[in-house]
């Protein structure tokens, strides 16, 4: 594709600017399974992502085959798009601005099949050899990635950025009479030599042995500890709250609490795109905009709105740097980016000791439906484990957990310690509740 | 899509390795998205997916490559690695049988006529026209209470091309057409602000608002909005449980659907794997997945490996018939493909899905499914859910229940969820009635995000944990 030329070609078709967005994406992964290889999978994908603004108006088109000889009608299928948005919310494409640009600390060393191969019938002969109720490893797998993202657009914008990741993920199942449980881990794999498999098939190993012999819960009010991973997935599902969007729309449920305390006290939320801990560290987001780091909850306290550069202008204010895709084919929304809860002092078992008699929930369930974005209520499938007097007592299984997240969220006794990013961009610690609804029996 | 000599030319080159088949899937697919606020378009959205996917088995064994770049360069490379990764020996041994003369492959193109023809393209009707539609289902609901104080709308068309070439010799077509609306109306009463959608669609052109109008689906956008406004905290516990129809089947979808897909059962990660012929639901239960609906949601000619659609009979009074098989999960089970191998595009290895998966209309009367229930809950809308297959543990969210007092309709309770085991849920239902109906939704698995439609009359389930929200 000659980018020049079809910037010039969209001013001649009544298109004011033009952003070319591209993203090169060559993946590698293999799956084992029952002793020998089971899948392996390659690709090659460029994708194109195209955004025009016609008077004011912004419109969008993701393309995989980016033709010159095309040009023309894809230009013109986006004149018509913009000239139809009826939205009095203006749109403008970024000019280009300087950042300090940092660099994530990942350092990837790329393994060759063969030791990848090795690796994963280690991982499953381990985890088998581990403890006898373990009957099926029902995943291992390696997963590698390398992007690169190149924004172009008409105001003079050139900006590359690339990326990487390499994962291992097992999972497996264990039966104790008719009982059968799962589970599953990922681990961000920066050099596969020096990987301690050891300690990654135990912990999935200890992990799943622990459900087993799960029983339900008397239906009642319960002290709760949301455990890292659940913390995490559920504050992922509400972080949109936050989002610029929501807000101008009038449907987020913090939509007029600018300011004012929404969270107790013990819960500060950050946003920092340039946090090197992360595994994909972002200098610019994906219009081009230098990002920066963000207190949204401090102490409680609702202290900034995300914003993309459309909805900042509808806001009148300014982009904080989030205006993010999912991938190329997505448009840009108004996303966090390595966003975290502040972890707090205390280990997981401290906060169980705190709690002394509760539930622990480690594992959420239907998260994509059982959340009401506007009210906050949910009501999830959970799993995890019951503490009697600070300890471990027996696992859980089969039962819900219902609150309002704004109410809960004000409810926080303490925040834990273990925060951990692993392949993730929002990340939470444990954190201890005064109390939720569970129903069991 | 590439020319047939083309292909030939690809599949022999594949087949020249120690793979026993091979497969090219290509895709041209167009989508548009029309996305408005209160009567304002906010956005139009295009996009073009194209690429095309090679896959290479031996035995059970697969590797899949795929690229959106579609000249020799790209993809002659891309096979090359592929007929690297599958020659490595076989970990186990050689148990491979010799490999057979390999011949070049010839292709014959099979024709059929289409089962769901289009009347209305979405592109030969210009957008403003498009958000016309959107607007009058938003006008409808605006217009239904002078509660409802804000309106979304989407409406989606899609029109996928695909082509499978393999070395069976077989290359074949198919054009999936899909136009949907999802409407969502927000409510307003004093402090407590709710929402409410209405989201059908259909594997058709635009001729599909002849049917369902804009205004019924604004309207039922709105009405859902407002019973929540009244609705109270729902009870907690386990008690009997009316599941009204259509989008209701989102529990057999879960709770059994998935764990009827070879996927799972081909490695006995299913829990009804090896209960074929087997009592797995009350007798009064019987399901189908039928992808061949005309102008179905979930429907297609052929599957995403060339196979025609089937009208699969899942459950008969009970007794499990058949599972859902891709054609790799057949090697590994020993039988047919049931033509249910499905992918969300060239990005992904198919694998077996549900197409349109229903419970079958039975006998009761919709009255006779509260007779008896002193306290219960009824679902009268569905939201979505999850299952895991191997444990059989679902869990899903009532998007509008009710409860159930004396065998009678009582107030509406909000956030809801329902969860159990699949096993245990179908031995459970003890009522069907017979207002079988479905309702449109996105599934997602391994192979991505695909359409599907979910259905049943209302059932009854004589016992299930609710959780809810009130404090008891």
């Amino acid at each position: 594709m000659n980018k020049e030329r079809w910037i010039e070609r969209a001013k001649e078709l009544g298109i004011d600017e033009l952003e070319i967005y591209e993203q090169l994406t060559e993946s590698r992964s293999l799956s084992w399974f029952g002793g020998k290889m089971d899948s392996f999978t390659t690709s090659r994908v460029l994708g194109t992502s195209l955004r025009a603004i016609v008077g004011g108006k912004q419109a969008e088109m993701a393309l995989e085959q980016a033709d010159d000889a095309q040009m023309d009608e894809i230009l013109s299928s986006l004149a018509e798009q913009g000239r139809i948005v009826s939205s009095s919310d203006p749109a403008a494409l970024r000019a280009p601005e300087k950042t300090d640009e940092v660099k994530s600390r990942k350092n990837f060393v790329k393994p060759s099949v063969e030791a990848i191969r090795e690796a994963l019938a280690a991982v499953e002969q381990k985890l088998l050899a581990f403890d006898e109720r373990i009957v099926q490893v029902t995943a291992a797998e390696w997963s590698e990635e390398a992007n690169v993202r190149r924004i172009t657009n008409s105001l003079g914008l050139r900006i590359e950025e690339k990326g990487m990741y390499q994962i291992i993920v097992a999972g497996a199942a264990a039966r104790q009479g008719e009982e059968i449980k799962t589970d599953y881990k990922v681990k961000v794999v920066e050099d596969l030599s020096t990987f301690d498999l050891d300690s990654f098939v135990k912990e999935l190993a200890e992990n799943l042995l622990g459900k087993l012999g799960g029983r339900t819960l008397p239906t009642g009010q319960y002290k709760i500890i949301l455990e890292k991973d659940a913390m995490t997935s559920l504050f992922a599902v509400m972080s949109s709250m936050f989002s610029g969007d929501m807000i101008n729309k009038g449907i987020s449920p913090v939509r007029d609490k600018l300011g004012q305390k929404i969270f107790s006290e013990r819960i500060t939320v950050v946003d920092d795109p340039k946090n090197t801990d992360t595994l994909d560290v972002a200098n610019y987001d994906d219009e081009g905009c230098p990002t920066r780091k963000k207190l949204i909850v401090e102490n409680g306290v609702f202290t900034t709105v995300l914003h993309s550069t459309k909805t900042a202008m509808a806001a009148g204010t300014e982009s904080t740097g989030n205006g993010f895709k999912g991938d190329y084919t997505a448009p840009v929304t108004v996303r966090p980016k390595n966003c975290m809860i502040v972890p707090g002092e205390k280990s997981l078992e401290e906060l169980c000791e705190e709690m002394g008699e509760g539930l622990v929930i480690t594992d959420l369930a239907g998260l994509h439906a059982g959340i009401d974005p506007v009210t906050t209520d949910f009501s999830l499938q959970c799993s995890g484990y019951f503490v009697k007097d600070g300890k471990k007592a027996f696992g859980v299984t089969l039962v819900t957990v219902a609150a309002n997240y704004l109410e809960l969220m004000k409810n926080v006794v303490a925040v834990g310690s273990d925060l951990e990013w692993s392949y993730r961009s929002i990340a939470c610690p444990s954190v201890l509740f005064t109390g939720a609804a569970i129903s069991g029996e | 899509m590439q020319t047939k000599e083309k292909l030939e030319q690809y599949l022999s080159r594949c087949m020249d390795s120690a793979c026993d088949f091979a497969e090219i899937f290509e895709e041209f697919e167009e989508n548009e998205m029309i996305s408005t606020l209160d009567q304002k378009v906010e956005k139009a959205e295009r996009q073009i997916i194209s690429g095309l996917g090679v896959r290479l088995y031996r035995g059970v064994q697969s590797v899949y490559g795929y690229t959106n770049e579609m000249t020799d360069e790209a993809i002659l490379p891309l096979i090359d690695d592929l007929r690297a990764a599958i020659a490595e020996k076989a970990e186990d041994g050689a148990e491979d049988a010799a490999p057979a003369e390999k011949k070049p492959v010839v292709l014959t193109r099979v024709e059929y006529e289409t089962r769901h023809p289009v009347k209305t393209d979405y592109r030969k009707v210009p957008l403003q026209e498009k958000a016309a539609l959107v607007f009058r289902a938003e006008k409808a609901a605006k217009e239904s209470d002078e509660r409802i104080v804000k309106t979304t709308g989407k409406l989606l068309n899609v029109r996928e091309e695909v082509q499978v070439s393999n070395s069976e010799g077989r290359l074949i077509s198919d054009v999936r057409v899909r136009t949907r609306m999802m409407l969502d109306a927000y409510a307003k009463e004093g402090n407590i602000f709710m929402s409410g959608g209405d989201r059908p669609g259909g594997g058709m052109g635009l001729e599909f608002f002849e049917k369902t109008t804009p205004e019924e689906i604004g309207k039922e956008a709105a009405r859902s909005a407002l019973v929540k406004l009244r609705a109270k905290d729902c009870p907690s516990g386990r008690m009997p449980v009316v599941i009204d129809n259509a989008f209701g089947g989102v529990i057999f979808h879960e709770a059994c659907g998935h764990a009827l897909e070879a996927t799972g059962v081909a490695k006995n990660q299913s829990v009804f794997a090896g209960k074929k012929g087997q009592q797995i639901a009350a007798p009064c239960v019987s399901a189908m997945d039928d992808g061949t609906i005309p102008n179905a949601w979930g429907s297609q000619n052929i599957d995403d490996e060339g196979n025609f659609q089937q009208s699969r009979l899942l459950i008969k009074d009970g007794i499990l018939q058949s599972y859902m098989i891709d054609r790799l999960n057949g090697r590994r089970m020993g039988e047919a493909s049931t033509g249910s191998g499905r992918r969300q595009n060239y990005k992904y290895e198919p694998t077996s899905r549900m197409s349109n998966t229903f419970i079958c209309a039975g006998k009761d009367s919709f009255e006779s499914l509260f007779e008896g229930i002193e306290k219960g809950l009824y679902a009268k809308k569905m939201g979505g859910g999850s299952v895991n297959p191997q444990t059989g543990e679902f869990n899903f969210a009532v998007d509008e229940g009710y409860l159930i007092e004396n065998g009678k309709i009582s107030y509406p309770v909000k956030g809801a969820a329902l969860i159990g085991n699949g096993a245990e849920i179908l031995m459970n239902i003890d009522k069907v009635s017979s207002n079988l109906s479905r309702g449109q939704g996105m599934c997602g698995s391994m192979s991505g995000s695909i359409p599907t439609d979910v259905g049943q009359p209302a059932i009854r389930v004589s016992a299930i944990t609710v959780g809810g929200t009130a404090n008891e």
